[in-house]
This record gives C-alpha cells, sequence and structure tokens, in this order.
C-alpha cells in the first residue's frame, strides 16, 4: 500500500462524507429539505439557523444540498455500475470470443460513440420519460429512473470500449495462451485471468464516469429534463438561477459541492490509473 | 493503391455508423407510447392528422417510415416544426443556428488550442519544477468544474455583479465586430477552460516523451537552440496528439453547448435540440441529432485525413495495420 498525498486524503474525505450524506442524511437532524421558512427568505451564508442560508422560495439550502446529495450520488453510483457492468461484460465477450461478435459488438459501440454524450442523453430521456397522456407531469421518481436508464445506455459504449482495449492487451499474454492450452474453461480464463487484471482499468475509468454522470445529471436538470423542483444539485442549479441576481449563494453551495466532488472523483481515478502505469511499467 | 482502398474502406465503415444512428434514433421516436401526429397537431381535426400521418410516414412500419425520412433527408428536406399558426422548415432553424454554434466551437478551439501550445510546451520543458506544478494542479481543478458551473459564476460576476459584458443573446458579425465578440466572450470561456486543460495535460506528455527521442538529443548537440528545438522540432509530432484530442473533444463540446447556449441564450444547434424536446417536435429532433453526428463523424473523419498529412509516420503505420 502507497501513501497518499495530501490531496488524495481530501478526495477521499469529501467523497466519504458525501457518501455519509448520501446514506445517513436522512436520519441526520438537518431540517426538512421542502419545508418553507416564511420569514426567512434569501438569508445569506452562515446565518443563524440557515448555515448556508436560504433561497428566495424559503427552502433552508443546508438541507436541500444533503437531500441532493443523496439523489445526485444515487443516480451516478447506479448509472456507472449498471452501465460499468453491462459494458464490462459486452467488452471483455467481445474481445476473448473475437471474430463476428467482436465485429457487431464495436459497430454498437461506434454508433453510441457517434453521438455526443449529452445530446444521446437527451435523446433518450425526452422520449423515455413520455407520458401517454402528455398534459400529465411526469412523476420525480420515474424520471429518476428514465435518468438512471438514459444515462446507463450513454455510459455502455464508453465503458466497454475501454474494457474491450484492456482485455485485447491481456488475451495475447503467454499465462492466458498457458491456461488455454492446459484445457481451462473459457469461462474459468475469464474470472480468474481477465477479469482481476481489466478491473483497475475499469475502476479508474468509473470514478471519471462518476464525475462525468454527476455533470450530465446537473446538465439534463439545468435544461429542464432531468431532476425536477430542486431534489438534486443540479435540479438545485436549476431552481438558483432565479435567484442569481439578488441571492448568488443559492448557486455558489450546490455549484462547490458539485465541483468538489467531481474534483475529487477524478483526482482519485487519476491516483488509480497512475498506480496502474507504474505497475504496468514492473511487468 | 492500398491508400485509397483504405480511405474508402473507413468511409464506408462510417456511413454504416451514421445509417445505423439515424435508424436507431429513428426507431427511439416510434417507441414513444403517444401518438405522433397528435403530438404534432394538437388542435387538428382527424382528417387532418390522416394526411399528416401519410405525408411522415407514420403510417407505415419503423422502417417504412425510416426509409422516408431518409430520402427526405439527404434531398435537404429535414421536415417541419408544427405550430398552432402553421409550420415551418427544420432546414432553414438550422440555417439559422448552425453559423452561430460553427462559429462558437471554432472560437473555443482556437482560444483552447492557442492558450494550450504555450502551457504545454512550458510545462514540458520544465518538468517536475515549479512552473509545471502550478500549471498542472491550477488546470486539473479547472477541468473538473463543469462548463454550467463557469458559465453561471461569469455571469453572477462579470455580468451582473461588474456588468462589463451582456449576459444574453447571439449579435451576428454583420452587427458588428466588437457587439459579435461581447457577446460571445462568456460563452466561448464557460467552454474553453476545460478543453484547455485537456490539452495542455494531453501536450505535455506526449512532448516529454518526445523530448527523450534519439532526434532530439542530435538536434541538441548540433547545437540547435532549446526554443528551436521545442518548438520545431518536439512540437510538431506532439501536434497531431493535440488534433486528434481536438476532434475527440468535439463530442463533449456539442454537448456542453446545448447547456452553454441555453444559458447564454445564443439559438444555436444545441438549443435547436434543446427547443424540440421542449416542444415535441420529435421529427425536428430526428433530423437535428442526425445533423450533429453527421457532423461529429464528418469531422472525424477530416481530422483523421490531416493527422497523415502532419506526421506522415501514421500513414504508413495505418496502411500497414
Amino acid at each position: 500500500m502507497r501513501k497518499f498525498t495530501k490531496p488524495t486524503w481530501l478526495a477521499i474525505g469529501w467523497l466519504s462524507l458525501m457518501m455519509f450524506f448520501a446514506i445517513f442524511g436522512w436520519v441526520l437532524p438537518f431540517k426538512s429539505w421542502n419545508f418553507v421558512y416564511e420569514d426567512d427568505l434569501e438569508v445569506g451564508l452562515f446565518s443563524n439557523g440557515h448555515i448556508l442560508g436560504t433561497d428566495s422560495n424559503g427552502y433552508d439550502l443546508l438541507a436541500s444540498i444533503i437531500a441532493g446529495t443523496r439523489m445526485s450520488i444515487f443516480i451516478a453510483i447506479a448509472a456507472v455500475g449498471l452501465g460499468g457492468l453491462i459494458g464490462s461484460v459486452l467488452g471483455i465477450t467481445a474481445a476473448y470470443v473475437r471474430g463476428k461478435v467482436d465485429t457487431v459488438m464495436v459497430t454498437i459501440f461506434n454508433v453510441g460513440l457517434s453521438v455526443p454524450n449529452l445530446v444521446l442523453a437527451l435523446a433518450l430521456v425526452s422520449v423515455l420519460a413520455t407520458n401517454v397522456d402528455i398534459n400529465q407531469a411526469v412523476p420525480t421518481w420515474r424520471r429518476v429512473m428514465v435518468l438512471i436508464m438514459s444515462l446507463t445506455i450513454v455510459l455502455i459504449p464508453i465503458l466497454g470500449r475501454i474494457a474491450r482495449g484492456a482485455t485485447l492487451s491481456w488475451t495475447g499474454r503467454e499465462f492466458v495462451t498457458a491456461a488455454r492450452s492446459m484445457g481451462m474453461r473459457d469461462r474459468k480464463i475469464i474470472t480468474k485471468h481477465i477479469v482481476p487484471n481489466v478491473l483497475p482499468a475499469l475502476i479508474a475509468v468509473a470514478f471519471l464516469a462518476v464525475g462525468v454522470v454527476i455533470i450530465a445529471e446537473a446538465s439534463l436538470s439545468i435544461l429542464g429534463v432531468g431532476i425536477p423542483d430542486g431534489a438534486s444539485w443540479g435540479g438545485m442549479i436549476a431552481r438558483g438561477r432565479n435567484d442569481l441576481e439578488y441571492a448568488p449563494h443559492v448557486l455558489y453551495v450546490p455549484i462547490a459541492f458539485l465541483a468538489l466532488t467531481v474534483i475529487s472523483t477524478n483526482h482519485l481515478g487519476d491516483v488509480v490509473r497512475a498506480q496502474l502505469d507504474s505497475r504496468e511499467a514492473k511487468v | 493503391m492500398l491508400k485509397i482502398s483504405f480511405w474508402l474502406k473507413r468511409i464506408a465503415q462510417l456511413l454504416i455508423v451514421l445509417l445505423l444512428v439515424t435508424f436507431g434514433v429513428s426507431l427511439l421516436l416510434r417507441l414513444i407510447p403517444v401518438d405522433l401526429a397528435t403530438v404534432l397537431l394538437p388542435v387538428g381535426t382527424e382528417n387532418e392528422r390522416d394526411i399528416l400521418r401519410a405525408e411522415l410516414g407514420f403510417d407505415k412500419g419503423p422502417i417504412g417510415y425510416y426509409l422516408q425520412w431518409l430520402g427526405n433527408f439527404v434531398q435537404g428536406d429535414f421536415g417541419k416544426i408544427y405550430f398552432s399558426g402553421g409550420t415551418e422548415d427544420v432546414s432553414a432553424h438550422l440555417a439559422d443556428a448552425m453559423p452561430r454554434s460553427l462559429l462558437l466551437m471554432a472560437y473555443t478551439q482556437v482560444i483552447a488550442i492557442a492558450i494550450a501550445v504555450p502551457l504545454g510546451v512550458v510545462s514540458a520543458y520544465r518538468a517536475g519544477r515549479r512552473a509545471d506544478k502550478i500549471i498542472s494542479n491550477t488546470l486539473f481543478t479547472l477541468s473538473s468544474v463543469p462548463n454550467f458551473a463557469i458559465a453561471l459564476l461569469l455571469v453572477i460576476f462579470v455580468g451582473v455583479k461588474f456588468a462589463w459584458l451582456p449576459t444574453l443573446g447571439y449579435v451576428p458579425l454583420s452587427d458588428g465586430v466588437w457587439e459579435h465578440l461581447k457577446h460571445m466572450i462568456m460563452p466561448v470561456i464557460s467552454l474553453s477552460l476545460g478543453l484547455i486543460a485537456t490539452y495542455t495535460r494531453l501536450l505535455r506528455a506526449d512532448m516529454i516523451a518526445a523530448l527523450r527521442e534519439d532526434y532530439v538529443t542530435m538536434a541538441a548537440s548540433k547545437g540547435l537552440s532549446d526554443q528551436r528545438i521545442l518548438w520545431r522540432h518536439v512540437l510538431r509530432p506532439s501536434s497531431l496528439t493535440l488534433l486528434t484530442s481536438a476532434a475527440l473533444s468535439m463530442g463533449g463540446l456539442i454537448g456542453g453547448a446545448i447547456v452553454i447556449e441555453s444559458l447564454f441564450a445564443t439559438y444555436g444547434v444545441g438549443f435547436e435540440v434543446f427547443a424540440a424536446i421542449a416542444g415535441r417536435q420529435y421529427v425536428a429532433l430526428q433530423s437535428t441529432v442526425a445533423v450533429i453526428a453527421l457532423f461529429y463523424v464528418f469531422f472525424n473523419l477530416v481530422v483523421d485525413i490531416a493527422s497523415g498529412f502532419v506526421d506522415p509516420r501514421t500513414r504508413d503505420r495505418r496502411v500497414n495495420a
């Protein structure tokens, strides 16, 4: 175990705090995120009773950000988990089997990659979140499901291609040939020899993907097709735009949380990749 | 002629990808659990809707619909946007929006490369020293801040608090260069900061590797100045990475531009996508997404070809591969 630098500890600390808020936020004695404090409108940062202030609707920003953390982190982890799982299964299989399966898979990945991420996500969300009765609003839980599904679909070709590339660089190694010549089953070769070697590369990318998903969710919410009513970080930014002129701290709070989280995940992704590179160099 | 057959094969692959993308989007529309004709003509009579269904091919199966759409698309008919008062051509909207987005992206790429090249050269030359550390760490942090966050902070400080720049709208070049640029500064900064970080980082890594090559030692032993070696011998091969990365970042840039264009109300192509979704203009959405994919794929092809000119070694490598 290598010693971590100070920024790495900070990143780990911040992400742990976010995970803590996401998991235990609802049992901690925070204020209710959707309670309106009519007497405390647009209270500034570090005010008495409202540490992060309130917005022009009278919502407590600390309570909102805790609830938003749960939503944003949940969406990010769910989408990256699902996308990573499906993408790596497809990518590893394609690279291991080669031949026609590989050609088809690469074409599918290329199709997915030839539409810019956010455009694809926008199109998917708008189609999947359409109600049969178009005059009825789509409930929030369904929007969350649709967002996770769309972002998963966006992530599959990205992560799948990386899994495929990483697998290709291992299937040619001697120990795989040796295992095969000793009569080891393909499935066992994949689980015993390929997956453990491909996993670190995928973990490094997964950290980056969490950041990408958090930003994508926020972008979609700002465009009005994501999470409504300030129920996620992006939703808070979307709603805070109304207070931009007279109470900009309503925007500072979610932007700061979002930026710090993405900086942390990107940094950790980098650290994992650097460790990986130094390990590769030794091989 | 290996080369020509290589490019023909590559173009054929891209065409297949484009056909599959547009078919996928077309299929996606047919999966919407609502009647498309009713969405497009909410107040029309059933008879009018029947005419529209026949006109757009909604009455056919998914493949028939796609073929009809594709036939119109390749002839430049991108469909219509339906209002309560009548219709507007999508192609007219795109003709209006395209130059705005292309200018925005061109400015962003030019600014990003213009700033990233000197930063990359300095940080590669001083690798591991203080200047390198400051540049690398600052840029890393900036690259993690999403573009809409930068845009909103710019609007709060530059636009509202100090009121230096207009926060909304777009002014065409013909209405005055300075006015045009004034409206472009904030969107371009929002989009380019992340790119500067990516480009600098890649250039730095690539140039550090190039500095270890034999021909650099050779050039140094000939007595060439550091300046000349850096800019002439090291930057040129490394600029290939930059070019490829510029092409790859185009997708993110198009996506980022949707948010930035709607925050600053510049009404570019990204905004057209957003407007099509908000207004349930599904035919317009299909055609606009197809145009974006076409543009994106075409841009990647151009960069592929261009990289052969910058570094002849890649041409041979490709042909042999």
